[in-house]
C-alpha cells in the first residue's frame, strides 16, 4: 500500500482549472472560500436592505416606501444574515480551519461537503426570487409568527428556501462532528483541541438538534397554509402560541449557533497578540458546553408576554440569567489572558478585543431583557433591536472579521495591508456603536419595532442611527478591497505569520498547500 | 478500516438524530395541548363538564364572580356576533345561563367554529360549561338570526384572588381559512 503512495508522490494534482473547480471541488479549502465569498455576497446583500431601513428611518413619516416593502426589508435583512451572512461564514470558517487545527488531510465527508454548499444558493436564489413574483417577498419578520405568515403569499417559497438551508446546515454540522470525532492528529485528546475546533464541536451538535425543529416548524406552516391542517390556527382548534414555543424552541439554540464559533475565535485571537497562552482552557470548554445545554431551557424569554404563569415566567427568567454565569467565566478568562500580556495591536487583536467590549454590553442588555416584569415594557422595543444586534453586529460579525484578518495571510500567503486594516476597524467600530447605542435610548422611550415610521420624539436619535448605519455599511467596501488586495498582492507572510501564534495551522506553509497533513502530524500529549 | 466503521457509525446516528428531532417537533403539539389541558395556560376550555349538584352548598362557601362576555369576528366573516348581555354575576358552583346572538348577513349558506377563551388564562379550568355552541360546528342559513345558549358555571375551586373571569369567543368561517390560501397563490 505505502509502496503505492510513494509512486505517486510526484504526482500531487492540484486544483482544477476554471469553474468546473468550484463546482465539483471536494477540497475543504476551496469549500471554505465558497462559504466565505458567498457569506460575504449575503452580508453585503443583507446590509444593501439595512441601509434602505435606516433610509426610511432617517426622518419620520413614510419617504422612500410603502410599510409592506419595509416590511419585506426587514424581514428578508433579518433571513438573508442569519442564514446567508453568519452561518455560513462560520461554516467556511470550520472548513479551512478545522482539517487544519486537527491535523487532518480533509474533512471527513468531502462530497457532502460539496453538496452542502451548493445547496446554499440554490436556497437563496428561490427565496430572493420572490422579489420579482406578485405578493412580493415575504414580509412577516424573521420569526414568521403564525397565523400572519400563513396568510402570506409566496409562503411556499419561504418555506423551501428554510428546508434547503436546513438540509445544509446540518449536512455541514454532520461532517463536522464526525471529521472531529475521527480525524484529529493522533495523540490529540478532544481536551487538547483548539478551542475554536471546540466551539465549532459543540455548535455542530446545537445545529444537529434544533434545524429538523425548524423544518417541522415550517413544514407544519406549509400544511396549515395549503392542506387545511390547524397546527397554529385558531379557527381550527390550533393555538397560534403553539408557534412562538416550536419557533424559539429552535430560534434560542439558533441565537448560540450564531454566537459560539465566536468565542473560539476570539480565544485563539486573544492569546496570539497577548503572546499568553489562554487562561483557563478547559474552563471555557465547560463554559460553552453549559451555555449550550442551557440555550434548550430559556426559550419561553421571547414570550414573556403571551401570557404564562408566574411559574414559568420566573423559571425561564431564573434559566436565562443563570447563562451570565459561564458567560462571565468566559469573559474574565479573555481578560485574564490579556491581563500582563506583551500585547500587540494589530488588526484582528483590536476586532477581538472590540468583541469583548460589545459583546458584553449585548450580554448586559440581554440580563435586562430577562427580567419578566421589566421585559414586559421593553417586549418589542428598539431596545431589543439594539440588545441583539450588539451580540450578532460586534460580537458575530466582528469575530468573523477578526478571523479573516487573522489567518487571511495564512489562506492567501500574503499579509494584508495593516494601516487598512485599522483604518476599517475604526470606521466599523465608530458606525456600529453611533447605529445601535442609540436604539437603546429610543427602545427604552417606547418606540416599537417593526415599524415603517415613528414618533417625532424619536426623530433625533434615528438620524443619528442611520448615518452611523452608512458610515458601517460603507466601511464594509473598505474591508472587501482589503480582503481582494491580500489576495493577489502584499507582503509575503511567514509559515508562523503572527509571532504569539500556537497550533498545528501555523505548522503549514503560507499560503497553505492545496492537501496539508497528508501524513498526520504528531501531537505531543 | 475500523476508523471508516466508527465514521459511518457516528454518521447514522447523527442522521438518526436529525430524523428524531424532526418528529420530535410534531410531537410537540401533542405534548403542548396536554400540558395546556393540565394546567389550563392558554386559557382554552375543552369539551363539555358534565354538572353535579353539590347538595351541601352553602351561600357562605359560594362567592360571587362577575363574568364579562366578549366577542370578536376573525377575518372580517360576515356575520353579526354578539353577547345577549355583556356582564353577569354569578355565584360560584350555581349554573348560569346566558346566550350569543349570531346573524348571517349574506345570502349563503356559512360554516362557522367559535373559539372560546379564558381570561385570566389559570381561572379558564374552572370554568366548566355544560352546554356551548362552541363544542361543534355551527350553520347558518342565508340571512338566519340564531340564539346560541351558554350553560355553565365556575367551580368554588377558582383561585381566591379571580373576581373577574372574562369569557371571550372568537368566531371564524370554517372552509374560509383554506381557499382564502388557496387565492393567494393566483
Amino acid at each position: 500500500m505505502s509502496a503505492v503512495i510513494e509512486n505517486h508522490e510526484h504526482d500531487h494534482h492540484g486544483p482544477q482549472k476554471g469553474i468546473l473547480r468550484w463546482l465539483f471541488t471536494t477540497n475543504h479549502k476551496d469549500i471554505g472560500t465558497l462559504y466565505l465569498w458567498f457569506s460575504f455576497l449575503m452580508f453585503l446583500t443583507g446590509g444593501a436592505m439595512a441601509m434602505g431601513i435606516r433610509a426610511e428611518l432617517f426622518e419620520p413619516g413614510l419617504q422612500l416606501m410603502d410599510p409592506i416593502r419595509y416590511n419585506q426589508l426587514v424581514t428578508m435583512h433579518g433571513l438573508i444574515m442569519i442564514f446567508g451572512a453568519v452561518m455560513p461564514a462560520f461554516v467556511g470558517l470550520a472548513n479551512w480551519l478545522i482539517p487544519m487545527q486537527i491535523g487532518a488531510p480533509d474533512m471527513a465527508l468531502p462530497r457532502m461537503n460539496n453538496l452542502s454548499f451548493w445547496l446554499l444558493p440554490s436556497a437563496f436564489i428561490i427565496l430572493l426570487s420572490t422579489a420579482f413574483m406578485e405578493g412580493g417577498m415575504p414580509g412577516f419578520g424573521w420569526t414568521f409568527y403564525a397565523p400572519l405568515s400563513t396568510n402570506y403569499p409566496n409562503i411556499a417559497y419561504f418555506v423551501f428556501a428554510v428546508h434547503i438551508m436546513g438540509i445544509s446546515s446540518i449536512m455541514g454540522s454532520i461532517n463536522v462532528i464526525v471529521t472531529i470525532m475521527n480525524m484529529r492528529a493522533p495523540g490529540m485528546t478532544l481536551m487538547q483541541m483548539p478551542l475554536f475546533v471546540w466551539s465549532w464541536l459543540i455548535t455542530a451538535y446545537l445545529l444537529i438538534a434544533v434545524m429538523p425543529v425548524l423544518a417541522g416548524a415550517v413544514t407544519m406552516l406549509l400544511m396549515d397554509a395549503y392542506f387545511g391542517t390547524s397546527f397554529f390556527d385558531a379557527a381550527g382548534g390550533g393555538d397560534p402560541v403553539l408557534f412562538q414555543h416550536v419557533f424559539w424552541f429552535f430560534g434560542h439554540p439558533e441565537v448560540y449557533i450564531m454566537i459560539l464559533p465566536a468565542f473560539g475565535i476570539t480565544s485563539h485571537i486573544i492569546s496570539t497578540f497577548s503572546r499568553k497562552p489562554l487562561f483557563g482552557h478547559s474552563s471555557m470548554v465547560y463554559a460553552m458546553v453549559s451555555i449550550a445545554v442551557l440555550s434548550f431551557v430559556v426559550w419561553a424569554h421571547h414570550m414573556f408576554t403571551v401570557g404564562m404563569p408566574l411559574a414559568a415566567e420566573l423559571f425561564f427568567m431564573w434559566a436565562t440569567m443563570i447563562i451570565a454565569i459561564p458567560t462571565g467565566v468566559k469573559v474574565f478568562n479573555w481578560v485574564a489572558t490579556i491581563f500582563k500580556g506583551s500585547i500587540t495591536y494589530e488588526t484582528p487583536m483590536l476586532f477581538a478585543i472590540a468583541f469583548v467590549v460589545l459583546f458584553t454590553i449585548g450580554g448586559l442588555s440581554g440580563l435586562m431583557l430577562a427580567i419578566t416584569p421589566a421585559d414586559f415594557q421593553y417586549h418589542d422595543t428598539y431596545f431589543v433591536v439594539a440588545h441583539f444586534h450588539y451580540v450578532l453586529v460586534p460580537g458575530a460579525i466582528f469575530s468573523i472579521m477578526a478571523a479573516v484578518y487573522y489567518w487571511l495571510p495564512k489562506w492567501t500567503g500574503n499579509m494584508y495591508d495593516e494601516k487598512m486594516g485599522k483604518l476599517h476597524f475604526w470606521l466599523s467600530f465608530i458606525g456600529v456603536n453611533v447605529t445601535f447605542f442609540p436604539q437603546h435610548f429610543v427602545g427604552l422611550a417606547g418606540m416599537p419595532r417593526r415599524y415603517a415610521d415613528y414618533a417625532l420624539q424619536f426623530a433625533e436619535w434615528n438620524a443619528v442611527s442611520s448615518i452611523g448605519a452608512f458610515l458601517f455599511g460603507l466601511s464594509q467596501l473598505l474591508f472587501l478591497y482589503i480582503v481582494i488586495k491580500a489576495v493577489f498582492a502584499g507582503k509575503k507572510a511567514t509559515a508562523q505569520v503572527w509571532d504569539g501564534a500556537e497550533g498545528l495551522e501555523w505548522t503549514v506553509d503560507s499560503p497553505a498547500p492545496y492537501h496539508t497533513f497528508e501524513t498526520p502530524p504528531k501531537v505531543n500529549g | 478500516m475500523a476508523k471508516n466503521n466508527f465514521s459511518s457509525k457516528i454518521f447514522l446516528y447523527l442522521v438518526s438524530a436529525v430524523i428524531f428531532m424532526f418528529f420530535f417537533s410534531f410531537m410537540l403539539v401533542p405534548l403542548y395541548n396536554v400540558f395546556c389541558e393540565v394546567t389550563g395556560l392558554n386559557g382554552k376550555i375543552y369539551g363539555p363538564s358534565s354538572f353535579f349538584v353539590k347538595d351541601d352548598v352553602e351561600k357562605k362557601d359560594s362567592r360571587e364572580i362577575r363574568i364579562k362576555f366578549l366577542s370578536q369576528v376573525n377575518e372580517s366573516a360576515p356575520v353579526n356576533f354578539f353577547p345577549s348581555s355583556n356582564e353577569v354575576r354569578v355565584w360560584t358552583d350555581k349554573v348560569s345561563k346566558t346566550s350569543y346572538i349570531a346573524e348571517n348577513t349574506t345570502d349563503k349558506q356559512l360554516t362557522l367554529t367559535i373559539i372560546p377563551s379564558v381570561s385570566p388564562g389559570l381561572a379558564a379550568e374552572n370554568v366548566k360549561k355544560i352546554q356551548c355552541f362552541c363544542f361543534e360546528e355551527q350553520i347558518l342559513k342565508p340571512y338566519e338570526r340564531q340564539e346560541w345558549p351558554v350553560r355553565f358555571y365556575v367551580s368554588s375551586e377558582v383561585g381566591d384572588n379571580v373576581n373577574d373571569i372574562y369569557l371571550s369567543y372568537t368566531l371564524f368561517e370554517t372552509d374560509r381559512v383554506l381557499t382564502d390560501n388557496m387565492n393567494h397563490g393566483k
